[in-house]
């Protein structure tokens, strides 16, 4: 790596994060909870659960910053934290769009057919 | 060539991120080289490999978001397609750019398609594009002369200009657009250039007029009548390929099908 890992990421306008474990642990504890309000079979809770299950279990167990982002394999912690809230914000405004409902409206006939 | 292009794909992909691993993400395409002479190569190589990676991925985003999506397709270029319902632009898109697995952040290209013979003539296209899982997926909406489409603005900022774009060149309109208007257009021009019934040499051409000193748009004139060739030849073209191939076996709920064009 050509930049100095602890004190810059790299990446412009990311600044290194102080505390990742506990703002990680914050914004997994906060996704699973707003997973908890959609269906059981719901496909996105499932695929959800199970990655931020086992990026939880990863921050509780590992506390060196380095060998984590290895672990987690997504990129600087910082990414990870970004993603995070990305994934925290999505979840949210999936509880009221109710993506896995049956589709809405088929397309008319001969819609994707092509050539036409 | 395509020995020295692997190599530069693997040389220059895996410096940078680090890829994500994991059942339900692409991997970096790698080229096997075969034991075997090449017979054909002009033919373009089947990858089934990146097919079937991509496949899987659009049956993953299938299953999270049955509601808006209506179909998935894989072209044989080994592009993934996502058909979905116009409601569903911006929960779609809000999801590819949000979703720890698919982190589509960038958005490449908004434009329409305009296929006068159906019944919603329009075909919004959306390309986007992951840079952690290097990989592009196509999101596919279709809309009408009147109905207006869900402005992804929102989402993606780099969609501002090119919605101005599709509103000024086909007429769609745009909801919760911050600022739409024309933007290739000159500013008091009637119609949209880019529908099939718009003519190539337009309906107005502009001139300097010398009496009012100013530039005066009249109805076109042109010298010599519009002349539309007909370039088929009369003998058949692709004499193997006369029925149309059937669609692969639907897989799953029946919303991934991946169709061979």
């Amino acid at each position: 790596m050509q930049f100095e890992v602890g004190k810059t990421t790299g990446l412009v306008g990311l600044a290194v994060s102080q505390s990742p474990h506990e703002h990680l642990s914050i914004l997994y504890s906060k996704i699973l909870v707003s997973l908890q309000s959609m269906p059981q079979d719901a496909a996105y809770r499932k695929y959800t659960e199970q990655l931020v299950s086992e990026r939880f279990n990863h921050v509780k167990a590992e506390a060196d910053v380095e060998k984590l982002e290895k672990k987690i394999n997504g990129g600087q912690i910082e990414e990870v934290i970004l993603q995070a809230e990305c994934e925290l914000t999505l979840s949210r405004k999936m509880s009221e769009w109710k993506p896995w409902e049956p589709l809405i409206e088929e397309p008319p006939p001969n819609q994707w057919k092509w050539p036409i | 060539m395509a020995a020295s292009l692997a190599r530069f794909v693997r040389g220059g992909l895996g410096r940078g991120y680090n890829l994500a691993r994991s059942s339900c993400l692409l991997q970096q395409q790698s080229r096997l080289q075969s034991s075997t002479a090449e017979t054909r190569p002009t033919i373009r190589p089947k990858d089934a490999v990146t097919h079937s990676q991509l496949a899987t991925f659009g049956e993953y985003v299938a299953e999270i978001m049955p509601k808006y999506i209506q179909q998935v397709e894989v072209t044989s270029y080994n592009e993934l397609e996502l058909m979905i319902h116009p409601d569903g632009v911006i929960p779609v898109l809000t999801f590819l750019k949000d979703h720890t697995n698919t982190q589509f952040r960038i958005m490449i290209d908004l434009t329409a398609v305009d296929i006068p013979s159906r019944q919603n003539r329009f075909e919004i296209v959306y390309h986007l594009l992951s840079m952690r899982y290097n990989s592009r997926i196509r999101i596919k909406t279709y809309t009408d002369e009147l109905s207006p489409v869900d402005s992804a603005v929102p989402v993606y900022i780099a969609a501002n200009w090119y919605e101005r774009e599709v509103w000024d060149m086909f007429g769609v309109f745009f909801a919760n657009h911050p600022d739409l208007r024309r933007i290739l257009t000159d500013y008091g021009f009637e119609g949209h250039p880019l529908r099939k019934d718009f003519p190539l040499s337009g309906y107005v051409e502009v001139r300097y007029d010398d009496e009012l000193k100013r530039v005066v748009a009249e109805p076109v004139e042109l010298s010599q009548e519009f002349r539309k060739f007909d370039l088929n030849s009369p003998w058949e073209v692709f004499p193997a390929h006369r029925e149309p191939k059937e669609a692969a076996p639907k897989l799953e709920a029946g919303d991934a099908s991946s169709e061979k064009k």
